[in-house]
């Protein structure tokens, strides 16, 4: 069953053209994407509608036309992204929602507006100052206000019964990512890394409901493998919480003698340390979770926390060897924060490697030399 | 003990015996489009420039961009790994190893051990590199070899700006139009790939003492723009080209 799951995964993450999405649609069901990091989907799974994860064209569009509307420093992810909607590949959206993590996705927003003026198009302001009185009633009203935009492209009231309802079902979804990513990070020799994003990213793919029996199946199966530990170094990786690597490049890292023992992949679907309250008023719950519940981010500012203290705790929590900080290119938040993050790793005695990626790149020999050379570096005393 | 090292570069493969630490035989042979074949080729060389069969090898490691090639080889270990322990073998006291060669150069920083502490790898642009010094002097028409000692004569420092080869050339292209005397652009180039390699040791840190191996530290000219960019004294090994194949030596005999 689990190569079945597993290829079935591969294919739905290497399908540009989205078709469980589209079958939902044929059947009638609406589709609204999720530009990265963190989009709040029980708002829209609780519409009735399917969340679909928007993390720009992989390695397989070729950009025709996005190139002439941005410029050449900006990140892969927005240029093929909007690449997919010139090539009425996203046709299939009803809407579709971005927040505020940089600047080129502030104005990817506004491009995406003017140039797909038939789909809805929102963009979050998420709070900057985590420590604020009001920080929780703003964070709610600025739910409050997408929620009721979604409401007019679902035609249905998205009441706080069927929101309640969704954060039972997305908290069950994030659990089972979460054991999902603690069986890799206690015995990384019965799950590698690739099977466990496949499989991970296949869920920002189709239905929730759908989903969740076969995570919870494939658990089971990866539980009862038996697999001898390899001799490998046990690494994070930070830094890929938006635009995606390449699957061949996790593979590199895998093969180059690396158990990625934690993550930031995809980051911003399981945005969360802790459930969603469960209890109470379920829009408040959700603005609760995002400023007092999310883990550390560069796309998240809260002082009373330092992102690099976060990163640290990771490396100790995970009894990783050593950190691969895996930007993309001209990613800003990300490369920002690289100076942070090394000083923090430096004054802890923790390895660190560098190894940037572009969502187009097909040759991985550099990086391999590299995190080989790293490796080598750390196993051979 | 007797080991061998197959340095199985971009453009050329280097064999080394090491016999009780001590080279007993080298060859180098362009690596061509097989680097298998290549690295045949300069073992059997190597084997009988020391005297000996190959069944009296007890262990071969081999390193470079095509070390899996080699159907012959024990085992491999990375070129960073390789020229750490070739150059610690050779000069203990370094603690920074610079190696330009011809697509790729490398910084490398050790600690007393000879245990590799950082490094940083530049490959991306060839203007780094042995590859760029090829096509600057095609484009002087002068004999590669002539360059570094031609440059020795310049005068006058020219910065060249282009971040990249072809961009070089064209500028090289210019300075010919304008009638800069060769030795000014030769210097000129040398100085151009100085601050690259410069700036990747830096990255690195400099610690000193400094060694500079690989093919491109036959070059005079890149030599004296490297010392003037670093502005210390750098360590050259007499065959700075086959530190890498003596690094894998080291390995086989350790292993």
């Amino acid at each position: 069953m689990l190569t079945e799951v597993l290829e079935r995964s591969r294919g739905l993450v290497e399908d540009t053209t989205y078709r469980r999405a589209l079958d939902w649609k044929k059947a009638g069901g609406k589709v609204v994407g999720c530009f990265p990091v963190y989009t709040p989907v029980e708002l829209i799974h609780a519409g009735g509608m399917l969340p679909l994860g928007v993390v720009g064209g992989g390695t397989s569009v070729e950009l025709a036309h996005a190139d002439s509307r941005f410029q050449s420093f900006v990140c892969s992810i927005a240029k093929s992204t909007l690449e997919l909607g010139f090539q009425g590949r996203l046709g299939l959206l009803d809407a579709i929602l971005f927040s505020s993590i940089c600047d080129v996705a502030r104005n990817l927003s506004s491009v995406f507006k003017r140039n797909f003026p038939g789909v809805h198009v929102d963009y979050l302001h998420y709070p900057q100052n985590m420590s604020s009185a009001g920080v929780i009633d703003y964070m709610e009203s600025e739910l409050r206000r997408v929620r009721d935009n979604l409401q007019r492209v679902c035609g249905v009231e998205i009441s706080d019964d069927r929101l309640s309802a969704s954060i039972l079902v997305w908290n069950r979804w994030r659990a089972l990512i979460a054991d999902l990513y603690a069986l890799r990070r206690d015995e990384p020799q019965k799950i590698s890394t690739v099977e466990l994003y496949l499989l991970f990213r296949a869920g920002t793919l189709m239905p929730v409901e759908e989903h969740i029996p076969l995570l919870e199946a494939s658990l089971a199966e990866f539980r009862s493998r038996t697999a001898k530990p390899r001799d490998c170094i046990r690494v994070v990786v930070e830094a890929a919480f938006c635009e995606q690597p390449p699957i061949g490049l996790i593979e590199v890292l895998e093969e180059a003698g690396c158990y990625i023992v934690d993550d930031d992949l995809l980051r911003g679907w399981r945005f969360f340390d802790t459930p969603v309250g469960e209890e109470g008023p379920p829009l408040r719950s959700l603005a609760a979770a995002y400023v007092d519940g999310s883990t550390y981010s560069s796309v998240r500012h809260d002082w009373r926390k330092k992102r690099w203290e976060g990163l640290i705790d990771r490396v100790r929590l995970s009894r990783a060897d050593a950190v691969i900080f895996m930007p993309a290119k001209f990613c800003e938040p990300a490369l920002f924060d690289y100076v942070l993050y090394r000083e923090a790793l430096e004054k802890a005695s923790i390895p660190h490697l560098m190894v940037e990626f572009e969502e187009k790149m097909w040759t991985f020999e550099r990086t391999r030399n590299e995190v080989e050379t790293f490796v080598e570096s750390m196993l051979f005393d | 003990m007797i080991t061998a090292g197959i340095d199985c570069g971009a453009k050329n493969v280097r064999a080394v015996i090491l016999m009780d630490g001590r080279v007993a035989g080298k060859a180098s042979v362009p690596a061509g489009m097989d680097a298998a074949s290549g690295a045949e080729k300069a073992f059997d060389a190597a084997l009988k420039e020391a005297g000996i069969a190959r069944t009296d090898v007890s262990k071969i490691v081999s390193t470079g961009a095509g070390k899996n090639e080699p159907r012959f080889t024990n085992d491999v270990v990375t070129e960073v790994g390789a020229d750490a322990r070739g150059i610690h073998q050779l000069y203990p006291e370094v603690r920074t190893v610079i190696d330009v060669g011809a697509e790729e150069g490398r910084a490398i920083r050790l600690d007393a051990r000879g245990k590799v502490v950082d490094f940083a790898i530049n490959e991306k642009c060839a203007a780094g590199a042995g590859a760029f010094t090829e096509a600057m002097a095609r484009a002087l028409e002068v004999p590669l070899e002539e360059l570094g000692a031609l440059s020795l004569a310049s005068t006058q420092a020219i910065p060249m700006n282009a971040q990249c080869t072809v961009f070089a050339e064209s500028e090289v292209v210019s300075l010919v139009h304008r009638k800069t005397p060769k030795p000014d652009m030769a210097r000129a180039i040398h100085d151009a790939i100085a601050d690259r390699i410069a700036s990747m040791a830096r990255r690195v840190g400099i610690e000193e003492k400094v060694a500079l191996i690989g093919g491109v530290s036959r070059n005079v000219g890149f030599v004296k723009s490297l010392r003037d960019e670093l502005g210390i004294e750098i360590i050259l090994h007499t065959d700075p080209e086959f530190v890498g194949a003596i690094g894998a030596a080291v390995v086989a005999t350790d292993q």
